[in-house]
C-alpha cells in the first residue's frame, strides 16, 4: 500500500461518502493518470473502423495520443502517436489509411509495425551509427479484443482482458452479441469537450438511474407518446411501452463490481427507450428471437439501462451510444461517442439509428444537453474551498446489497442505488493506493465479500 | 448479408460564377435572414417555427481531419450527425425549450446570430438558393462564453402571407473538430 495523496480517507464507500476534493486536485489526477489510466483497459476503438492492412484510428489513452494500426497480418497494434526523435505528434489525421507514418518535424519514418524505417541523412547527419532497430515506436504491449472492442493497457502486469472485465462482460454482451455477425460502428465519432472532472460522466454512466427522470424531465416530456408528440401520424418509439418503466411492478436491477457499473429495469417486451425511431424500435421487436436464443430472456428484453466499464467506457443499451471519457486534467474531459450497430441490421435500420443516436445522445440530443450541464455546474462550484471540503452523500440502497439466484451475475441492488458508484470510487481508491494489481484484486475481493457477507 | 449504412457526405462547394441577382431579390432574402435570426434571439421560437416549410431538412454533420494522401483520394474518415431535422423535431426542440426544464436553457440563454457573405447561388420565381457564413454568439448560465463559425446553404421557398419566404432545406457546417461547448442547446 502506498496511499502518498491520502485517497482513501477521502472515499469511505462502507458509509457513502466521498470528499469532493478528488474531482479537483492536479496532484490526484497526475497519480490517476500513473495509476489508473497506465494500469486499467482503456476502449481504442472498434475493428470495423480499421478493416483493412494499414487503416489507422488515432486516439488516447488518458492524455496519450494513440494511433491504432491494422496490420499486414490483420492483426491489430497501438503506438504512442509520438515520433522517438523529438517527441513530435506523429499522425494529425482522425484516421485513414496509409503505407507508413512520416513526422512532419524531420522527416522520421515508421512502418505500420512501428518500426523505424526512414530517417533522413541518415549516412551524411548520422553517418550510419543510428540503430534504428532501437528507435521504433512505443507500443502499447497489450492490446485485446472483445467482441469488436479494441482495448489497450500499458501495464504487463494487469489480468487479462476477460479477467478485468469480470461481470461487466455479462452485460456488456447484451449489446454487442444480439446477432450473428456481431456489431460495427455506424458513421463517424462525436467529440466535444465538457468542463468537468472524467468520474462525474464515468459514474453517472455506472451507476446513476436516479438522475434520469428529473435531469431529462424536459427530454421525457416532450419524446413520450401523446397528442402533442406525434409527428408524422406515429409518435418516436412507435409501438413500444409507454414510459416510465419505474412506475410498472416489475422492478429492475443494479449491478456493482471491480469499478463496473450496469442498471435497468425489467420489461416484458423487447423495449428500446422511446427516444429511437419507429424504424430501429420495430428492429429490435423483429430480432427479438434471434436475441433470446443467444443471450436468454432477461438480456434480450434488456434495451435500455446505462453502463460503465471502469474507468472511461460507457454504453445505453437501444439507444447504442458507446463513449469514452477522455480525461483533460481534472477540471475537463473530451467525449468520444460512437453509434454501434448490429452489422447485419438491414440499411434502412442502421440510416434511422445514425439519426436517433444524434437526436438522443449527440451533443446537440434532447438526453445529452441536460447531463453536461449539470456536471459543468459541479465542476464550477467545486472551485471553491468550502464546497471542496463538503462531503458527497453517496448512500442510496446502502446495505441492501446482494447475490442474486436467477442469472444475474455480481453484486446487485435495485435500479435505484449506489452500489455501483461505491464499487467504482473503492476501486478508485484501491487502484490509486495499491502498488500491484496483486494488492488491488485482493481490495476488490475483499469489499464485495463484506458487502453481501458471505 | 451486411448492408453498409448511407455514407454521409459534407457540405458541396458552391457554384462557381455565383450568379448575380437582382438587388431587390438579394435584399429581400436578406431581410428575411435577418428576421429569422432575430427571432431566435429574441427567443420567439414558435413564430421562428413558421418561416420553416413543413418538409424542411435541417442537417448538421460533424468535421474530420483526413491526411493529405485521403484527401486527393477524396476519403475521408466517416461522419455523423449533429442535427438532422424534420419540421416536426424542430417542433420538439422547441417544445423542449417551453417546458421550462430544459435545464441546459433554464435560465435561457442569450445569442446573436450573425450571418455575413450572403450569395445567391440559383433562384427562380419560386425558389432562391443561398449560402452565407454565420458566427453564433452564446452567453448563458453567469459566465459562459461559446461561439460556433461555420458555412450554410439555405433552400427557400416563396409563400403567400407571413414573412413571404420559408426555408425547405438548411445545411450546415461547423469549422470545430472537437466541439469547445459542452452541448448544443440552442438552434443554427
Amino acid at each position: 500500500m502506498d496511499d502518498r495523496l491520502n485517497v482513501r480517507t477521502m472515499v469511505d464507500a462502507k458509509k457513502g461518502k466521498i470528499k469532493p476534493a478528488i474531482y479537483t486536485d492536479p496532484d490526484i489526477y497526475q497519480l490517476e493518470l500513473e495509476r489508473v489510466f497506465a494500469r486499467s483497459w482503456l476502449f481504442l476503438a472498434h475493428e470495423s473502423m480499421i478493416p483493412k492492412a494499414g487503416d489507422f484510428f488515432t486516439t488516447y489513452m488518458g492524455e496519450d495520443p494513440i494511433v491504432v494500426v491494422r496490420q499486414k497480418d490483420g492483426s491489430i497494434e497501438a503506438f504512442l502517436n509520438q515520433c522517438r526523435h523529438r517527441g513530435m505528434r506523429l499522425c494529425h489525421a482522425d484516421g485513414g489509411n496509409t503505407k507508413a507514418f512520416t513526422c512532419a518535424y524531420h522527416g522520421w519514418a515508421y512502418g505500420l509495425d512501428g518500426g523505424l524505417t526512414s530517417v533522413p541523412l541518415e549516412e551524411q547527419a548520422y553517418r550510419n551509427k543510428l540503430d534504428k532497430s532501437r528507435w521504433g515506436l512505443t507500443r502499447v504491449p497489450r492490446v485485446s479484443t472483445y467482441k469488436g472492442l479494441v482495448f489497450g493497457n500499458w501495464d504487463n502486469e494487469a489480468p487479462d482482458l476477460e479477467t478485468y472485465m469480470g461481470d461487466i462482460a455479462w452485460y456488456l454482451d447484451g449489446f454487442l452479441d444480439r446477432r450473428d455477425g456481431g456489431t460495427e460502428v455506424l458513421g463517424g465519432v462525436h467529440k466535444w469537450v465538457i468542463e468537468c472532472n472524467w468520474k462525474f460522466a464515468a459514474e453517472q454512466f455506472c451507476s446513476d438511474q436516479y438522475h434520469a427522470p428529473y435531469t431529462h424531465a424536459s427530454a421525457i416530456q416532450v419524446l413520450q407518446a401523446s397528442p402533442a408528440n406525434k409527428g408524422d401520424g406515429k409518435p418516436l418509439g412507435d409501438g413500444q411501452t409507454p414510459r416510465p418503466v419505474w412506475a410498472d411492478a416489475l422492478g429492475g436491477v443494479q449491478f456493482g463490481g471491480n469499478g463496473h457499473g450496469s442498471a435497468f429495469f425489467f420489461t416484458e417486451k423487447p423495449d428500446a427507450n422511446v427516444w429511437v425511431d419507429g424504424v430501429v424500435s420495430a428492429y429490435f421487436r423483429d430480432t427479438y428471437a434471434e436475441a433470446e436464443a443467444r443471450l436468454g430472456k432477461v438480456r434480450a428484453l434488456r434495451l435500455a439501462g446505462h453502463n460503465t466499464m471502469f474507468p472511461t467506457l460507457s454504453w445505453l443499451n437501444g439507444t447504442q451510444t458507446l463513449r469514452v471519457w477522455h480525461p483533460r486534467g481534472p477540471n475537463q474531459i473530451e467525449v468520444w461517442a460512437f453509434c454501434i450497430c448490429d452489422r447485419d441490421a438491414p440499411v434502412e435500420v442502421k440510416d434511422a439509428l445514425i439519426k436517433s443516436h444524434a437526436r438522443a445522445f449527440g451533443p446537440a440530443g434532447f438526453l445529452e444537453q441536460d447531463d453536461s450541464e449539470n456536471w459543468v455546474e459541479v465542476q464550477k462550484v467545486l472551485q471553491g474551498h468550502m464546497a471542496r471540503k463538503t462531503d458527497f452523500c453517496v448512500q442510496m440502497g446502502l446495505g441492501f446489497e446482494e447475490r442474486r439466484d436467477d442469472g444475474i451475475p455480481g453484486v446487485t441492488n435495485y435500479t435505484f442505488a449506489e452500489t455501483a458508484a461505491r464499487g467504482f470510487y473503492q476501486h478508485w481508491a484501491d487502484m490509486m493506493s495499491a502498488e500491484s494489481w496483486e494488492e488491488i484484486n485482493a481490495l476488490s475481493a475483499a469489499y464485495q465479500k463484506e458487502l453481501v457477507h458471505e | 448479408m451486411s448492408e453498409p449504412a448511407t455514407v454521409l457526405e459534407p457540405l458541396r462547394p458552391t457554384v462557381q460564377p455565383a450568379v448575380l441577382a437582382p438587388l431587390a431579390l438579394h435584399y429581400e432574402v436578406e431581410q428575411f435572414l435577418y428576421l429569422e435570426a432575430a427571432l431566435l434571439d429574441e427567443w420567439r421560437f414558435r413564430e421562428w417555427l413558421e418561416l420553416m416549410s413543413d418538409d424542411i431538412s435541417y442537417v448538421l454533420l460533424t468535421n474530420t481531419q483526413a491526411q493529405t494522401r485521403d484527401r486527393r483520394r477524396s476519403k475521408q474518415p466517416p461522419l455523423t450527425y449533429i442535427f438532422n431535422e424534420s419540421k416536426f423535431q424542430l417542433e420538439r426542440r422547441v417544445a423542449r425549450l417551453e417546458t421550462g426544464m430544459a435545464w441546459s436553457e433554464e435560465p435561457p440563454s442569450r445569442t446573436r446570430h450573425f450571418v455575413s457573405n450572403l450569395r445567391v447561388l440559383e433562384y427562380d420565381d419560386e425558389h432562391v438558393e443561398t449560402s452565407c457564413n454565420y458566427l453564433i454568439h452564446r452567453a448563458s448560465k453567469q459566465r459562459d462564453i461559446f461561439t460556433f463559425v461555420g458555412t450554410r446553404h439555405d433552400a427557400l421557398r416563396r409563400v403567400e402571407g407571413g414573412a413571404g419566404w420559408q426555408v425547405y432545406s438548411r445545411e450546415l457546417a461547423l469549422d470545430e473538430f472537437v466541439l469547445q461547448a459542452p452541448n448544443l442547446s440552442i438552434l443554427f
